[in-house]
């Protein structure tokens, strides 16, 4: 067990790794420049000819004319202090912005995996149960439309239809926690997006569980079908399907990216969106590892939690 | 299992093969092609996906006025006669530029897929033939770019080299005053481009490293190389025939993926900028508003949703007309 959880982590940190290398390879590429950014700032009260020698100070002194090796070092010497640096507008502490926006964002999330899960299985089940009928048809031709519908055309889509069309609902906007009723518009939303993966994955699964030879023994002893359903084939069909949660993770994030600006909730998502397009690249930065941090720790908890939900798969 | 089950199932497949023999021979791909045309879904898919095609070669006669006019005297009007669907906000014609925006969106589906399919088969290949240490580093390099979700890394891509490239198109222009550099549009394309392939190649070399592995063990394989067949022979006639179904299928779904991610990367002012159209822009721009013109916002979203829906349909009628397997029957 300690030796296969070693073994995963020996895996995630250097795939954490490069993706702090590439991230930070970007950003010496980009435009970026934070003595051309300080210069502006100090626009007009520095002596103009003395200028080029100031800059070449500032940049000795904040070690920019290192080597690629060394600034890549003191980097992440810095992140190990929990120093993501300042943003670009604003001048915040990138840190500071996304804890405090992260919480929000990831109670959403969470609620949007629930609803897909509860949505997702039920609707795979049935799909298969019910293969090649309308049924069938409908469930997964219905999910395959989300299947790449992004958020930015569902929300606006789907406010249309709730407030100008049926006039059920006022505009959900911003956030006072997560028990309240206008978080269940994004959060639908949030849980439509992974919902297919989830859909198909269950039904293809339960098909496959269907023609085991104990599901047989099981119908022929005369079981009901609901508790063969729920004896004998979800709990071995669930098994696939809980490797799509990082694909579920990753679909969360990207659709908070968009949904938070639109809803006017303050989260994680809507840092991103203005960091892309302010082209803060602090910022951009910081929520692309905490992005890459969230993904890469979700693949590592499905390969831990497997081998306890499927034992033909040893710890080794 | 038991053994009468196992003469059971060798009943039912003796049984099958008659029935495919009482049928008129085809060939695998006119046997795919009826099955895609049986299928109602795939069939809808088939004709919004040519509809997209015919207003991406043919946008500019087809709309009829040009992506920048303005008409100032209607601004942000409901559909009319003269616009069908409306002008936007500074009195541009919204059918003319969702037709542009369909130009766009195909333009970047075609480039980033080709450029994706090119480095997902080659690593693939690597991967599958290049023996354990070549499949172990693709497979952390794939990893890695799948860690980071694809519109993260794509957006960090386009925004960190635009700038660089612009920059330096710029100087080649002012150096030698070489034409194609007077103009820097395009390039905003070929940033979008690149940064699209960087994250959707991956997918392709799960799928092609999974084929060879999958149809290396396959008998006629084995069968070709007793009888001393080289393995590019092998590799071009038994290989790629039977791995072509499942890329066609993949190139499907990865097509409206791309277009999907141009128009968020449009959407978050990354991709391609006003004044080109894009869907993602034009939904952008106007997504303040959606509670009073909801049709600036509605047009492009409706397309967007619409065309991406198509082409999935036409994907997974592929996935069944091209798997022979497939228990969907014609």
């Amino acid at each position: 067990m300690y030796k296969y959880t070693l073994k995963r982590l020996a895996i995630a940190i250097p795939t954490f790794f490069a993706v702090l290398i590439i991230t930070f390879t970007l950003t010496v590429l980009s435009p970026f420049d934070p003595v051309a950014m300080m210069m502006a700032q100090f626009e007009g009260t520095l002596d103009t000819l003395a200028r080029d020698d100031v800059i070449e100070k500032i940049r000795e002194q904040y070690g920019l004319n290192d080597s690629y090796g060394v600034q890549f070092t003191r980097w992440i010497g810095r992140l190990m202090q929990g120093d993501l640096g300042i943003s670009i507008n604003g001048q915040r502490n990138v840190l500071r912005m996304i804890v405090k926006t992260f919480p929000i964002s990831f109670q959403l999330g969470l609620a949007g995996a629930v609803v897909t899960t509860l949505l997702g299985i039920p609707l795979g089940c049935l799909a298969a149960l019910k293969q090649n009928t309308w049924i069938d048809y409908t469930i997964v031709g219905g999910t395959l439309g989300f299947r790449t519908v992004p958020v930015f055309v569902l929300a606006p889509l789907l406010l249309m239809l709730f407030v100008l069309v049926l006039d059920i609902m006022n505009v959900p906007r911003g956030w006072d926690g997560l028990f309240q009723t206008k978080v269940i518009l994004p959060v639908c939303i949030l849980a439509l997006g992974p919902l297919p993966v989830v859909v198909r994955q269950t039904r293809a699964a339960v098909l496959e569980v269907f023609t085991m030879d104990y599901v047989r023994t099981a119908k022929m002893k005369g079981l009901e079908m609901w508790r063969i359903i729920i004896r004998h084939i979800l709990r071995n069909a669930l098994i696939p399907v809980v490797t799509t949660l990082g694909f579920v993770a990753e679909g969360l994030i990207v659709g908070s990216i968009f949904l938070d600006s639109i809803f006017a909730i303050p989260g994680f998502g809507g840092v991103a969106e203005s960091a892309f397009r302010g082209f803060d690249y602090p910022v951009i930065m910081g929520v692309t590892m905490v992005s890459a941090v969230m993904i890469i720790l979700t693949n590592l908890l499905v390969d831990l939690i497997y081998p306890f939900l499927d034992p033909r798969i040893k710890f080794e | 299992m038991s053994e009468s089950s196992d003469q059971s199932s060798a009943n039912n497949l003796s049984e099958e093969l008659i029935a495919e023999d009482a049928l008129k021979a085809r060939s695998l791909w006119q046997d795919a092609v009826s099955r895609l045309l049986a299928n109602r879904l795939s069939i809808i898919g088939l004709v919004i996906t040519t509809l997209l095609l015919v207003a991406a070669l043919f946008g500019p006669y087809i709309a009829p006025y040009s992506y920048t006019e303005q008409d100032l005297m209607n601004v942000a009007k409901m559909p009319s006669a003269d616009h069908w669907l409306g002008t936007d906000e500074i009195g541009r014609d919204l059918f003319s530029r969702v037709i542009w925006g369909a130009r766009t969106a195909t333009l970047v589906a075609i480039f980033t897929t080709v450029i994706s399919v090119i480095i997902g088969v080659i690593l693939g290949a690597v991967a599958g033939y290049g023996g354990a240490l070549a499949d172990s580093i693709t497979g952390r390099v794939i990893d890695i770019v799948m860690s980071v979700p694809g519109l993260l890394l794509a957006a960090l891509i386009a925004v960190s080299i635009k700038q660089p490239i612009v920059s330096w198109a710029k100087e080649i222009y002012e150096s030698n005053g070489f034409p194609l550099f007077a103009d820097t549009t395009w390039l905003d394309l070929l940033v979008v481009f690149g940064g699209l392939a960087f994250v959707s190649w991956p997918g392709y070399a799960r799928l092609i490293r999974g084929q060879i592995f999958s149809l290396r063990e396959e008998q006629y394989i084995e069968a070709a190389k007793s009888v001393g067949v080289s393995e590019v022979k092998i590799a071009l006639r038994h290989l790629l025939p039977n791995a072509i179904g499942p890329v066609i299928v993949t190139l499907t779904f990865s097509f409206s993926s791309a277009m999907v991610l141009e128009s968020s990367l449009s959407y978050l002012g990354i991709g391609v900028l006003p004044p080109q159209a894009s869907w993602g822009n034009m939904i952008a721009s106007n997504i303040g508003s959606w509670s009073y013109r909801p049709w600036l916002v509605a047009v492009p979203s409706l397309t967007l949703a619409i065309v991406t829906l198509g082409i999935n349909f036409l994907g997974d009628g592929l996935n069944d007309a091209l798997n022979p397997r497939s228990k969907r029957s014609i």
